[in-house]
């Protein structure tokens, strides 16, 4: 169990700047998700904790040691590779070696360290077998026992999961789940899937473009994401954005939108659950009005009567998406589409009307120009 | 292999008969390459009567390995008559070192040039790779010099140097190609584990290297061997290759032309490489395709 942290650590490679001042603390035994697409800079970040790449500019401090100029293998890390990067030559045994061998531990220590990572891990029966002769998830393991055996400060994960067909990679989460559970090492795991991210971390940070959009626990980052690019990333489907007013209604306030029901086009206004004073500067102004397609539902006079701020609206329905639990329906909202997850067994016809609720204690705003969260 | 489609257009009787000319066309590729070796061998084994009064196609009637024993035992080499065996030893003292030298540094270079990319690492590259194209002749002058300076004139062990130090640029070449299709994550992980530049290579990229390490093991070795102008350059008397000394023992005429001397001590000369190719051939296609290594 090690903290680390990461002070305004910056990466250029002459003018192009792939992290732009990245920050953030982590406590011992907690599980950190690095998330995003393609090219954020989230694998960049990681090798940086590993000490594969250098460091432009800031500081990487692991167990208050500043280790920027600290060899890869003096910072007591172990990384999991996309690629597994088993060394192909040798056997199980010796991948899983390789590391005590190269630290000087001696005969029987390795022996004894093997066997109980291989128990750990259920690959006892593999020891003999060259890399070339495992399956996929095989070869993710021995890879995790190459990095558990040395029993490190701080665990890197980088996408060990993308290469796994779809079932296994749901098994491989949650041994990595149990794992993390039963070891309590502080982790750095990087992906670019959503839930991936959700169902493993205790922090999640949400990276573009070089910079940390947010850095808060999953649950926080899904209901309250900071601005529209996180809500947009997170969850699947992704938040509904609709194009709104802010107006006043009754004592509060409520978002205002264009919806066309029974053939004509009309304004829809549901009240804010939580009109607070912050709020008041946006009066008659445009504002993003963000909510899960969870929390847009089928009307359902019951769960109307127990949430306190679900409200009820008639709108068109354009398209059906059925996936099993949830109906995907798409409706326009505010000129934009959203979608609505619908009860299998209340589902409309396309062009017709609906009555749908929504939940608004979920509700999100952001400002149209910086698409923050207001 | 053979999708359906194909295997019908077997069957007709066009496709026969051009499957027929394109066997009678490779057949008579082959017979003109093997041909002469062929004529060499004959000749090699006949004595000396039956090669003037016998055609130089015919079959040979009495087969004696006199002709064998004599090119590498007792034929005249300029003035020394000692056969061609200790010019052969020669080169095998020239062509093991050279090969194996020159190897390790091409690995090295290779391994240095693409898993540890430094500034500059392809500008380097590219002079190497320029190495490659320079012609034999352009560093006679400056090399004879050179091991003039370094007092290895005319031995066996400045051979060596001028093959190793030639030969780099092919075997760099050889071997950054094959490494380039090596995984960096194999040199990122075994770094988290601890091993340095020389662990990472003797544990790690030298065992996977088998097939480019043979193909460029017979690059070399067929090179260096037949290496003639680098060996009549640099060499004189006792220090020449075997190449050298079977031009000397053909022009070192004394009455009668022993043409089955000549023909033995060519095929003499020829056979190391072409042992080498029997035996590691099939690597070379092998190790000349293969690239990715599925770990």
């Amino acid at each position: 169990m090690a903290n680390l942290e990461v002070r305004n650590v910056r990466k250029s490679f002459g003018d192009t700047h792939v992290l732009k001042g990245i920050s953030l603390d982590l406590d011992g035994g907690e599980f950190l998700v690095l998330l995003g697409p393609s090219g954020c800079g989230k694998s960049t970040l990681l090798n940086m904790i590993a000490g594969l790449d250098s460091i432009t500019d800031g500081e990487i401090v692991i167990d208050g040691r500043v280790v920027n100029a600290v060899h890869p293998k003096n910072r007591d890390i172990a990384m999991v590779f996309q690629s597994y990067a088993l060394y192909p030559n040798m056997t199980v045994k010796k991948n899983i070696a390789f590391g005590l061998e190269m630290r000087g531990v001696p005969a029987e220590e390795r022996e004894r360290l093997i066997s109980r990572t291989a128990e750990l891990l259920q690959i006892d029966h593999l020891l003999g077998r060259k890399p070339a002769q495992l399956s996929g998830g095989q070869r993710q393991r021995v890879a995790m026992g190459r990095a558990l055996v040395r029993d490190p400060k701080i665990f890197l994960f980088d996408e060990p999961l993308s290469n796994l067909d779809a079932k296994l990679r749901v098994d491989m989460r949650t041994e990595i789940k149990k794992l993390h559970a039963r070891l309590g090492t502080t982790i750095v795991y990087v992906t670019h899937d959503q839930i991936e991210a959700m169902t493993l971390a205790t922090q999640i940070a949400v990276m573009r473009g070089g910079v940390i959009e947010q850095l808060a626990p999953p649950q926080e980052v899904y209901e309250q994401p900071a601005n529209m690019y996180v809500g947009g990333f997170v969850g699947s489907p992704p938040m509904n954005f609709v194009p709104a007013t802010l107006v006043e209604h009754g004592n509060g306030l409520a978002v205002r939108f264009a919806c066309t029901s029974d053939g004509s086009a009309g304004d829809v206004d549901l009240p804010l659950a939580d009109p607070s004073e912050d709020l008041a500067p946006w009066r008659d102004r445009k504002v993003i009005f963000g909510l899960r397609p969870e929390a847009l539902t089928d009307y359902n006079e019951a769960e109307a009567s127990i949430r306190e701020h679900a409200h009820a609206f008639d709108c068109r329905v354009d398209v059906l998406e059925p996936t099993g639990a949830d109906t995907l329906t798409y409706v326009d909202l505010g000129g934009e589409t959203a979608i609505a997850r619908v009860n299998p067994r209340r589902t409309t016809n396309p062009g017709e009307t609906m009555r749908l609720m929504a939940d608004m204690s979920h509700a999100s705003l952001f400002d149209p120009e910086t698409e923050r969260r207001i | 292999m053979a999708s359906l489609p194909q295997q019908a257009a077997a069957d007709t009787l066009g496709a026969k008969i051009g499957r027929g000319v394109l066997y009678a066309a490779l057949i008579l590729f082959a017979a003109f390459y093997i041909l002469p070796m062929l004529v060499m061998l004959a000749t090699s084994v006949k004595d000396i009567e039956e090669i003037r009064a016998g055609s130089l196609l015919a079959l040979p009637q009495a087969i004696t390995f006199e002709a064998w024993g004599y090119a590498w035992n007792e034929a005249c080499i300029g003035v020394e008559c000692t056969g061609l065996a200790p010019y052969f030893m020669n080169s095998v003292l020239m062509v093991i070192p050279s090969v194996f030298l020159s190897s390790l540094f091409g690995a090295l270079n290779g391994y240095a040039l693409t898993k540890w990319r430094f500034p500059g690492a392809n500008v380097i590259f590219g002079l190497l790779l320029f190495g490659s194209f320079i012609p034999f002749q352009v560093v006679l002058l400056p090399m004879s010099q050179t091991l003039g300076f370094l007092g290895l004139a005319s031995s066996v062990p400045g051979l060596v140097l001028v093959h190793s130090v030639y030969g780099i640029a092919f075997t760099t070449l050889f071997f950054r190609n094959y490494y380039v299709s090596l995984p960096d994550d194999l040199v990122k992980a075994a770094t988290i584990d601890g091993a340095g530049f020389f662990t990472i290579f003797w544990r790690i990229i030298l065992p996977l290297s088998p097939s480019i390490i043979v193909v460029t093991v017979i690059w070399q070795f067929t090179q260096i061997w037949n290496d003639f102008l680098f060996g009549a350059s640099f060499t004189s008397g006792g220090a020449q290759p075997v190449t050298v000394a079977l031009n000397n023992l053909v022009n070192t005429t004394t009455g009668v032309k022993l043409y089955n001397v000549d023909m033995a001590a060519a095929i003499i000369a020829a056979l190391p490489t072409l042992l080498v190719y029997i035996i590691a051939g099939r690597y070379f296609v092998r190790g000349l395709t293969a690239g990715s290594v599925k770990g």
